[in-house]
């Protein structure tokens, strides 16, 4: 995991001992204990969290701050949750959403 | 260009409503279903605002950009909930 | 039931809530974040003295210290909605109602985006969200970035992202349109970055400052500034280039500049690609003050303090009875002015509570908000004093327009 930031020439070394296991669409990552979902799957190379559902277009963080709500998955069954708000938890079950399958006609027509 | 990101709306679809209907910002809101989306216009009410005030005259005295509650998505759950 | 409620765990509320319990009064803080110390955990600067401003020190000191006075915190706990019911606030979070007399709204601010077409792509984020990424969860948002956006902000958040060992490709202009119209012109950013050549040990403001004299010097210096930009941390910024395009798959793959003239407008035929697997976009800051406008406070523009605020007088008290607002909320100003702020609306807290005992303190603490924002090492605004003294003549007109119940 070389996007972690373990030594900082002026901040605290980060201890990078403490695993916990979750997974993101059916995949097993590893993230460090209590460190935001956000974190653990961008240290895991992974940046799209969800599609927008009505254009398709994938998503990630944003704002990081709970904020612009583009970080929304599912966690453990429940929507709308924001990544970068939640810790992650030994064995917990993340899910992107998927764009709706009835389109409306015409979506962003003047897209310019 | 998206303007808009949760409900996808472009700059090209704001800056022709506000040309074409003169909008205020809460009309051009409502026109265009700008800053209507999930996170409640927090990320792009800045942007609407400003192509609104590129035609229009700006009101120091009150927010042109209403804000209503929930700010936050809530679950019926909660709603419903009895609490004292 | 006389216990205080703060809404928000940053700086201002922090040091507001250890105030009101210094002061022999129960506190309860909200906050929809995982950790105390809101805006202030990312920050990472150097000061004059050679001392390091650490966030994540700071903020881990505020919040030992409220947690020894027994000011219970409660993280992950967004607020959805306040009202005043009976003559109580009451405050709606997902899993409780709380009701308070005493409110305080310390939500601090939200990035202001400048739009570029591609900006919904994954890897393009707020520039703040890069500082928290890097700062507070220690992962990198990506190998090497673009930042889109030359301000206070973007330059400060530059540099620790270099600290953290990430490489910056450029800081440089958003295209301009009516969005971006002043981050967008060489000549207002230019202007804007004027005054804070005293933080920056850097050849790009000693390079202004020399050719800044008068206008037509300013319109030289535009002209003749280096295409290449000029390096500041190793990191150059471009004042003559300007994003025209973020392009990608399904993800960043790097963004395309062109060459601006001296009033912003693209020269055509000058656009190039730069590769990069983030982009930082920094629009600057406003006001985040949802709370206070559904409760009903009325709100002033003020340009000097980052756009509305909630019409509030010199301790902190808005014109609704038992609310209150610190930190950014008020305007947008750096860390140390929101410390202060929070210290005298727990003092304004307190004074309400006892009956008046702390009416010497307040005014104390309220020179001590000027004299730290005199002293600010950074500063968003060049004017935040003239956006203040607006504030205050809008607050004397309220008073006589609506001859507030308390004079008799």
């Amino acid at each position: 995991m070389t996007s972690r930031i373990i030594n900082h020439p002026v901040l605290d070394k980060v201890d990078d001992t403490d695993f916990v296991s979750f997974t993101f669409n059916n995949d097993e990552i590893r993230g460090l204990r209590n460190e935001s979902l956000a974190a653990a799957l961008l240290a895991n190379n992974i940046r799209t969290l969800r599609v927008h559902e009505e254009s398709g277009t994938p998503r990630g963080i944003y704002c990081n701050i709970g904020h612009c709500f583009e970080c929304r998955v599912t966690v453990n069954g429940q929507q709308g949750v924001r990544a970068c708000l939640t810790p992650i938890q030994e064995g917990m079950t993340v899910s992107s959403g998927e764009k709706f399958l009835t389109s409306v006609k015409d979506w962003r027509s003047n897209n310019e | 260009m998206i303007i808009c990101r949760c409900e996808e709306v472009t700059y090209g679809e704001l800056k022709n409503t506000a040309e074409t209907y003169n909008c205020s910002a809460r009309e051009l809101k409502l026109r265009t279903r700008a800053g209507m989306g999930y996170c409640g216009g927090r990320t792009c009410r800045s942007m609407v605002d400003s192509i609104a005030h590129a035609s229009t005259e700006r009101d120091v005295t009150q927010v042109t950009l209403k804000y209503q509650p929930p700010i936050r998505p809530v679950s019926f759950g909660s709603l419903g909930e009895i609490t004292k | 039931m006389n216990r205080v409620i703060v809404i928000g765990a940053g700086p201002s509320g922090l040091s507001a809530a250890i105030t009101i319990a210094e002061n022999g009064n129960e506190v309860l803080i909200l906050d929809e974040y995982m950790l105390a110390g809101g805006r202030l955990l990312g920050q990472l600067y150097e000061e004059e003295n050679g001392k390091w401003w650490n966030g994540i020190k700071e903020s881990k000191s505020l919040h030992d210290k409220a947690v020894a006075l027994g000011i219970e915190i409660r993280l992950g706990t967004p607020v959805s909605n306040i009202e005043k019911l009976d003559g109580s606030w009451v405050i709606y979070t997902d899993e409780e109602t709380h009701y308070t007399q005493h409110l305080l709204l310390a939500t601090g601010a939200a990035e202001v985006p400048l739009p570029i077409p591609g900006w919904t792509l994954p890897g393009v984020m707020s520039v703040g969200a890069a500082q928290v990424m890097t700062n507070v969860h220690r992962v990198k948002p990506g190998n090497r970035g673009v930042i889109i956006g030359v301000n206070v902000l973007s330059s400060a958040i530059a540099m620790e992202l270099k600290l953290a060992d990430i490489d910056v490709a450029c800081i440089t202009l958003p295209k301009m349109n009516q969005v971006t119209k002043e981050s967008g012109n060489p000549m207002d950013v230019m202007n804007s970055l004027l005054h804070v050549s005293h933080m920056a040990p850097s050849a790009f403001v000693k390079f202004g400052s020399k050719l800044m004299k008068n206008e037509f010097m300013k319109k030289m210096g535009i002209t003749f500034f280096p295409k290449k930009g000029v390096k500041m941390w190793d990191i150059p910024i471009m004042l003559r280039k300007a994003v025209i395009n973020i392009y990608g798959e399904n993800a960043v793959e790097g963004v395309t500049i062109a060459t601006i003239n001296a009033s912003g407008e693209v020269i055509e035929g000058t656009e190039e690609n730069i590769s990069a697997d983030f982009v930082c976009i920094a629009g600057g800051l406003y006001p985040l003050a949802e709370l206070a406008a559904v409760a009903g406070c009325p709100f002033y523009y003020i340009e000097e303090l980052g756009g509305y605020v909630p019409l509030h007088n010199k301790r902190m008290e808005t014109v609704l009875d038992g609310l209150y607002v610190a930190g950014n909320i008020t305007g947008v100003e750096g860390a140390k002015v929101a410390i202060s702020q929070g210290v005298t609306a727990g003092l304004a807290i307190a004074n309400n509570l006892s009956g008046g005992k702390q009416e010497v303190e307040i005014n104390e603490a309220i020179k001590r908000i000027e004299h730290t924002r005199d002293n600010a090492f950074i500063q968003f605004h060049p004017a935040v004093k003239e956006g203040k003294e607006k504030l205050q003549r809008y607050w004397e007109e309220y008073g006589q327009e609506v001859k507030v119940g308390v004079t008799s």
